[in-house]
């Protein structure tokens, strides 16, 4: 491959044999939404748990008017599960990026916005400890912004509406209480990350 | 013939580079070797060429003990191969 007196016909088809041979790659893609679609499910299972132990009455005798140890549970275990996530994403990212040849635009975009939706979930998290608010709503807003925009961007249909249901999943939790916030979330977490992210893993790309 | 076309990207296995390049945001030297089909040697040649005009970024990095070569396209590598797409245009009558 080395000629010089091109034909724009031949010119042209190379440009475009480089450019249609660049798609991404969905089923890298999926491995962070399964992981996070599976830490965040347990984790607001886990939740829900907690809080139907804490509500139990012999629990309730030993907590009551101890609403700072009941908080200290629930915090503690999303933070826990975070840490688990963040601890696998960190040796995923190096095994992908390890084997990886070629960093798409696409994957770039994708990535700097959940980078983006990270902080923004830590900040909104600390916002509504420090306003008294219950995080839920807010956390499943930007999970919602953050997946419906990610399948916007890859054109990726179930993604988008797994996105869609993270804003209904989010006005949801302003109608149940506190408990049954947490099965809501899971529910969402299913729905938004589980959900899409299998499909996207099985999808052609 | 096709004078007004850019000689550093008017070579075939220096176009296909380019576009690759344009594709996405980073490329490894061995995908461009799979891709291409042609000699390391020659592929790292036209690199040197091509990165000597600033149209592309070479970066070595050791991934396991083993070398690894990431390409990325610049500014004016982007410039230039817009230019070069416009004047293959004119060719083409698009």
């Amino acid at each position: 491959m080395g000629k010089q007196n091109l034909t724009p016909e031949e010119s042209l088809n190379i440009i475009s044999k480089a450019i249609t041979n660049f798609k991404i790659n969905y089923k890298e893609s999926s491995k962070v939404f399964l992981l996070w679609g599976w830490i965040l499910t347990l984790a607001s299972f886990s939740n829900f748990i907690i809080l139907k132990i804490l509500k139990s009455k012999e629990a309730y005798e030993l907590t009551v008017g101890n609403w700072e140890l009941m908080g200290l549970f629930i915090i503690g275990n999303w933070v826990v599960f975070s840490i688990i996530g963040f601890i696998i994403l960190f040796f995923m990212d190096r095994k992908i990026d390890k084997d990886k040849k070629v960093y798409s635009h696409l994957e770039t975009y994708v990535k700097k916005l959940w980078t983006v939706a990270a902080a923004s979930f830590f900040i909104a998290f600390l916002l509504c400890i420090k306003l008294g608010i219950t995080p839920p709503p807010i956390m499943l807003l930007i999970a919602g912004i953050a997946t419906t925009t990610s399948g916007l961007f890859i054109n990726f249909r179930p993604m988008i509406i797994g996105g869609i249901s993270f804003f209904i999943f989010s006005i949801a939790t302003t109608f149940v209480s506190n408990e049954y916030i947490a099965l809501i979330v899971g529910a969402a977490i299913i729905c938004g990350y589980l959900i899409p992210g299998y499909l996207l893993k099985s999808a052609k790309e | 013939m096709y004078k007004d076309l850019d000689p550093l990207i008017h070579s075939q296995l220096r176009l296909a580079i380019i576009s690759m390049l344009v594709a996405s945001e980073k490329v490894e030297f061995s995908h461009i070797k799979e891709e291409t089909k042609a000699a390391a040697g020659n592929i790292s040649i036209q690199i040197k060429k091509l990165q000597n005009a600033g149209y592309i970024k070479v970066k070595k990095t050791f991934k396991n003990n083993y070398p690894k070569t990431m390409l990325s396209i610049t500014d004016k590598g982007m410039t230039a191969f817009e230019a070069y797409v416009n004047e293959l245009r004119k060719y083409i009558d698009l």
